[in-house]
């Protein structure tokens, strides 16, 4: 498993890609999504996982001087290199998790009945 | 603890299983070993997140590392990627085997002798077509195809059918096939058991050290070792066991770009893939489709959302396609002392990337031409194709950095053959510098095949397994 407390960087950076991109998936839901991805990320193959890992660290600590949302924001509009493909990363599998679990799902993130 | 058997057969897919039901019914006693979890068919939905935990290594998430990366699937369970894959079936095309014999100087590599062992497999699996209509997705590329006059096909599978219906279809997976051929000849299986290294000395492997997932550890002694890990693992476990020379140096796989199409009609069958591929550019480019469950179909809209998302309420009607190629590029598996999985790279050329652009955009002129309303490619700030016009803005937008690649069909990293420089054993897959370490998998194939290659890498199996048979005089 990912270690604490890299685990933790990862799941409040998957939490705010998940609030961006879905604004209005209900926040029980986004805690189940958040929870597959650090799931996800713990068991990648450990090559894969140390390099997760230093771009977590380096975004973590960068999001603490100009804040997450707003990093995370520029990371999703301007992607680059190795860091674009942490941000793929988080939201290939928590799109995954979405629609796979509740398929009702509106695209921002809204349950549809 | 420790045990003991004649012949250890690492690993259970399409190289293992039949290894092992080969060498058991001719007498040997067999031990196979399979790092992942026995998994009955129908226990879990297939191309399903639940299936990736339980039967797919890391979940399903894995990739080689380059610019870009290009993420694979590989199995981690009893009968390996036969139980996941798509259930499709192609004979390696005889101007490919003569090419991997001449080309890799493969002694005794006869393409009548690979066709009859063809033959037993297709029996063994029952590969046949479909007994009925395909699906609505797979009917629709082959509507696209006929309208632009490319040729096409219906891949045949190994499955069996209780009815007319596709949905009636079982697999033949190596669990409903080899693998009891195996046990019933007395073979030993022991799943969730990972074998961390073989110990050698002077080129003659004398035993395995083993871990279970608690950690665990047991030692198997053996005569024999046939490692059947498939082209990832195999490369690695050699490395890890200090076998390096020309291994892990040669990754070839069918890199493959990504779209989804909407029609009009609901057309979406969750847990199964289209039949039909389109044959027009082949070997080097091919089309065919994926499967497209809700949770994928969004993952493959994933790299321009703002623009696509509003799709997925529509998945019904949504059904994701791919162009693959045969790629000049070549990877690597290291094992990398103190981690536990191999660093996998791979290295497109400037010919595949080109390649993979045009892919893209005839396959996208498939699904206008089967008569899809939007088309959506799977690349960042891709636009939406609705008509031929707009496919120059696609070409004019791609670049494969952006996209979203993936591969399944990982083969060549333990090549056989004769060839300096390059075969990494024998033409019947001894290690180079051993006496009894063996590879009897897709690592073994000098290239990719173009087609899909379980065929290849059964056939390749059975062969070798044979030949060591009557070498060994059992």
């Amino acid at each position: 498993m990912v270690a604490f407390p890299l685990a933790r960087l990862i799941a409040e950076f998957s939490d705010q890609v998940i609030a961006t991109d879905l604004p209005a998936l209900p926040s029980a839901r986004r805690a189940d999504v958040v929870a597959f991805t650090g799931r996800r990320i713990a068991g990648l193959p450990s090559p894969m996982k140390i390099g997760v890992g230093v771009v977590a660290t380096i975004v973590g600590g960068l999001g603490r001087v100009v804040g997450l949302r707003r990093l995370t924001g520029l990371l999703a509009r301007r992607p680059i290199p190795v860091f674009g493909d942490y941000v793929r990363l988080v939201r290939s599998l928590s799109y995954a998790y979405v629609w796979e679990t509740w398929p009702s799902t509106a695209p921002d993130g809204s349950p549809v009945d | 603890m420790s045990s003991r058997a004649d012949v250890l057969v690492i690993g259970s897919g399409a190289g293992g299983a039949p290894t092992a039901a080969l060498l058991a019914e001719a007498g040997y006693e067999v031990l196979v070993v399979e790092e992942g979890d026995m998994v009955r068919q129908g226990d879990a939905v297939p191309f399903s997140l639940d299936q990736m935990d339980r039967q797919y290594r890391s979940g399903g998430v894995t990739a080689a590392i380059g610019r870009p990366s290009i993420a694979y699937t590989e199995a981690c369970c009893a009968g390996g990627g036969t139980e996941i894959n798509s259930g499709l079936y192609r004979r390696p095309p005889e101007d490919v085997i003569d090419r991997w014999r001449t080309e890799h100087d493969i002694a005794d590599f006869d393409t009548a002798e690979i066709y009859a062992i063809c033959d037993e497999v297709e029996a063994e699996l029952s590969v046949q077509p479909i007994p009925g209509t395909a699906t609505g997705a797979s009917e629709a590329l082959k509507r696209g195809a006929e309208r632009l006059g490319w040729s096409h096909d219906e891949i045949p599978r190994w499955m069996t059918y209780s009815s007319t219906d596709v949905a009636s279809g079982r697999r033949r997976s190596m669990t409903e096939t080899y693998l009891p051929r195996a046990v019933g000849a007395g073979a030993r299986i022991e799943t969730g058991t990972r074998v961390d290294r073989l110990v050698v000395s002077d080129g003659r492997a004398t035993s395995a050290l083993l871990s279970d997932r608690q950690g665990r550890a047991t030692t198997v002694r053996f005569n024999e070792v046939i490692v059947c890990g498939g082209a990832i693992q195999t490369p690695a476990l050699l490395q890890r066991s200090g076998l390096r020379h020309r291994i892990g140096r040669s990754l070839a796989v069918h890199p493959t770009v990504k779209l989804t199409a909407r029609f009009g009609d609901e057309l979406n069958v969750p847990d199964d893939v289209p039949v039909h591929q389109v044959k027009e550019f082949a070997p080097d480019l091919s089309f065919g489709g994926s499967a497209s469950s809700p949770g994928l179909l969004a993952l493959a809209l994933s790299d321009h959302w703002k623009l696509f998302g509003s799709a997925i309420e529509d998945w019904r009607n949504l059904a994701t396609y791919y162009a693959a190629i045969t790629s000049e590029g070549r990877g690597r598996v290291m094992a990398l002392p103190g981690l536990r999985d191999p660093l996998v790279t791979y290295r497109l050329t400037r010919r595949d990337r080109a390649l993979l652009g045009r892919g893209l955009a005839r396959l996208a002129l498939v699904m206008l031409e089967a008569g899809a309303t939007e088309v959506y490619p799977a690349y960042r700030d891709a636009p939406i194709v609705r008509g031929r016009r707009d496919l120059a803005a696609m070409q004019g937008t791609f670049g494969v950095g952006k996209a979203s690649m993936m591969t399944v069909h990982l083969c060549s990293t333990v090549p056989m053959g004769r060839r300096p420089k390059v075969s990494a054993t024998d033409s019947h897959g001894l290690v180079n510098g051993t006496r009894n370490v063996r590879v009897n998998d897709a690592s073994l194939l000098p290239d990719a095949p173009g087609v899909n290659p379980q065929a290849s890498v059964m056939a390749v199996a059975i062969r070798n397994a044979r030949r060591f048979i009557e070498r060994s005089g059992s």
